[in-house]
């Protein structure tokens, strides 16, 4: 967004677009506020319930994930399968601060979306030209890359064992023994990512990544510098994904390559949870991460003890039935309810503006 | 030299096995464009037929070939009609569409199986061949040769039949095809139970080579992408050379660099061709937008 907004425009000019943005704000907050209260009000009547506050920790988690990979995904059209490769740079950058140079975690943060930004960035360079599902496939490659880096490098990483991070608990070390402070962190998360994806699509740079989706060439035409654009908005999505990728390390406080390249653990599903959510959408994303994370975790205990697999192959007929059935999603379907079906028919599923 | 010649001749048979594997793909993708990761799952699915046929009927594992290539045909064709038909046009869709797929098979036949390793024996695929210096696994060389085979086989019914010249057609340019009197939705669904059948027919004789587990498939899907957008999209001929490229890429980095990062190199070599040539090493120029930006 900054990328953007450093350009030499007049005083009068400026003012209009910081009171703009102010009012957008007073035009989100109240809804934001609401939603984050209900969230809030959620984990409280769970206070206590270790198991169902983990479940809502993840949940949290991977919503704020899924709302960051919309930025680039949603508003930008770029459908990525490759934000497991930020969302570790962020938990190796921070299990190196911390196990190296005895960093908080609270501080490690910063470079750890710096990081993701700075690599998301440099690799998207070229793999931006690509369009469709030839950038998708590029991305998932790209996963490839890493896990293989990922498991070389063992001097950064741990190899295939891992690193993990010693229980020391205390705010300052990002540790805690109640369960609840878990939750209350990936709520603040999800909150961040909530504001930035609001203040990304009322800006400047969200108009120009959605006329670049809607099309490339007539945004191009219209001026727009389509490659800067695409990058600005992965290097926030990335940004906001590494800070994810450090708060899964503390939550878990142990990574392997395995757990977090792997497809449907990260990369594929912060995707299908914006899918299921709505793309495009400032809050599909994170009512997709409240459905599918908890219906994943009863399904494991429900199906998964009988017989090993069966909750995973439960989740892939939901994302068959979904693409066919529900393709702009939860809230794209609530908006059609309340709308003539004649209107509601788009040519475009992510083409919708959103709001 | 000898030592040379015997990288070579690994990564030429391991070019062999990804050269059959994506033969299917190369149908579906590369020519029809139908976006469908959930090929290396029907290339699971063939090997447990194979597998199936032997415990069940006392089948050689390449016999078994006869019931499976109806049997994924049939799976193919359902999967196109059911599935992807309604998503045409969307390739966003189809990806998200045959993931679930992807996961829906894989951990059927996980549970189904319960998660433990099996392998197939066949009399034919044991011992190996001396040529030259390099000593070639048999099975290893029918997979090579069969490959071979399919390619050619497929370049014919492409560029020879009715049915290939349609097909050909369909993915140029829809509209016209069905001006011309095609059957476009028949075509498509056909086209896509060939590649599945083919992807079958790969399972099978991929069988006796390697221990099967219900998450092999995944192994198999990202190569394949990579041979067929190699290769050159549309280019038959060219995928069979991607798959040659693939193999010897990784058998030589796997030996000279660290067979830790072979699988890197593979895929830093093919997101740099994807991005100098997105139309493949072997495919016309503007091939990669063919066939996936129209509607109706």
């Amino acid at each position: 967004m900054k990328m953007d907004e450093i350009r030499p425009t007049s005083g009068p000019a400026q003012h209009a677009a910081v009171a703009a943005a102010a009012r957008t704000l007073r035009h989100e907050a109240p809804l934001l506020a609401g939603v984050l209260a209900a969230l809030l009000a959620l984990t409280w009547a769970f206070a206590g319930d270790s198991f169902a506050l983990n479940i809502l920790a993840t949940a949290f988690l991977f919503g704020g994930v899924a709302t960051a990979w919309n930025v680039i995904g949603g508003l930008g059209g770029q459908f990525s399968l490759g934000h497991s490769v930020f969302f570790a740079l962020g938990a190796y950058m921070t299990a190196n601060l911390v196990l190296h140079a005895g960093l908080s975690p609270w501080l490690a943060l910063v470079p750890a979306a710096a990081l993701a930004a700075g690599a998301a960035a440099l690799v998207s360079w070229p793999v931006f030209r690509l369009r469709g599902p030839f950038f998708a496939i590029a991305t998932l490659a790209m996963t490839e890359v890493m896990l293989s880096l990922s498991t070389y490098f063992d001097a950064l990483t741990g190899g295939a064992q891992g690193l993990s991070i010693p229980f020391r608990r205390g705010f300052w070390n990002m540790i805690f023994v109640d369960r609840m402070s878990y939750a209350l962190l990936m709520l603040g998360f999800l909150a961040v990512c909530l504001l930035a994806m609001i203040v990304v699509t009322r800006s400047r740079l969200g108009y120009r990544l959605r006329a670049v989706r809607d099309n490339e060439g007539a945004a191009q035409a219209a001026g727009i510098d389509v490659l800067r654009v695409k990058l600005a908005g992965m290097a926030i999505s990335a940004a906001l994904t590494g800070v994810g990728g450090a708060l899964f390390l503390m939550q878990v406080r142990v990574v392997d390559p395995p757990a977090l390249y792997s497809l449907f653990d990260v990369g594929v599903k912060v995707a299908l949870l914006a899918l299921i959510g709505g793309i495009g959408t400032t809050y599909g994303p994170m009512l997709g991460a409240l459905l599918v994370i908890p219906l994943e975790s009863w399904l494991r205990a429900e199906l998964g003890g009988a017989l090993p697999g069966m909750n995973l192959a439960a989740l892939g007929l939901v994302l068959i039935l979904t693409a066919l059935f529900l393709r702009r999603g939860i809230v794209g379907a609530l908006r059609g309810l309340r709308r003539p079906a004649i209107l509601a028919r788009r040519p475009r599923p992510a083409g919708e503006a959103a709001r | 030299m000898t030592e040379i010649l015997n990288i070579l001749a690994l990564g030429l048979l391991l070019g062999g096995i990804y050269a059959l594997v994506s033969v299917g793909l190369n149908l579906i993708f590369g020519v029809i464009r139908v976006v469908n990761f959930a090929q290396g799952e029907f290339v699971m699915l063939g090997m447990y037929g194979a597998l199936a046929a032997q415990v069940a009927l006392g089948f050689d594992p390449y016999l078994g070939a006869v019931l499976i290539l109806p049997a994924l045909f049939a799976l193919g064709c359902a999967v196109y009609w059911l599935i992807l038909r309604p998503l045409q046009g969307e390739p966003m869709m189809q990806i998200f569409a045959t993931f679930g797929l992807l996961m829906l098979i894989q951990n059927a036949v996980l549970a189904a199986t319960g998660g433990a390793a099996f392998s197939v024996n066949s009399s034919l695929a044991v011992g190996s061949v001396a040529l030259g210096p390099v000593q070639v696994g048999t099975g290893r060389l029918i997979v090579l040769i069969a490959a071979t085979v399919v390619t050619g086989g497929l370049a014919w019914y492409l560029n020879a039949t009715w049915h290939g010249k349609a097909i050909r057609a369909v993915a140029q340019d829809r509209a016209a095809a069905k001006l011309m009197g095609v059957n476009v939705q028949r075509v498509y669904t056909i086209s896509f139970g060939i590649g599945a059948a083919l992807a079958g027919l790969a399972g099978c004789l991929l069988a006796p080579l390697y221990s099967m587990t219900p998450q092999i498939g995944i192994n198999f899907i990202l190569p394949a992408f990579a041979v067929v957008v190699l290769g050159g999209l549309g280019s038959v001929a060219g995928a069979y050379l991607g798959g040659f490229i693939v193999g010897l890429t990784e058998a030589f980095s796997g030996y000279y660099l660290d067979p830790a990062l072979k699988h890197a190199v593979l895929f830093v070599v093919f997101i740099v061709v994807l991005v100098v040539r997105p139309q493949g090493l072997f495919g016309h120029a503007g091939a990669e937008e063919v066939g996936l930006r129209e509607d109706g």
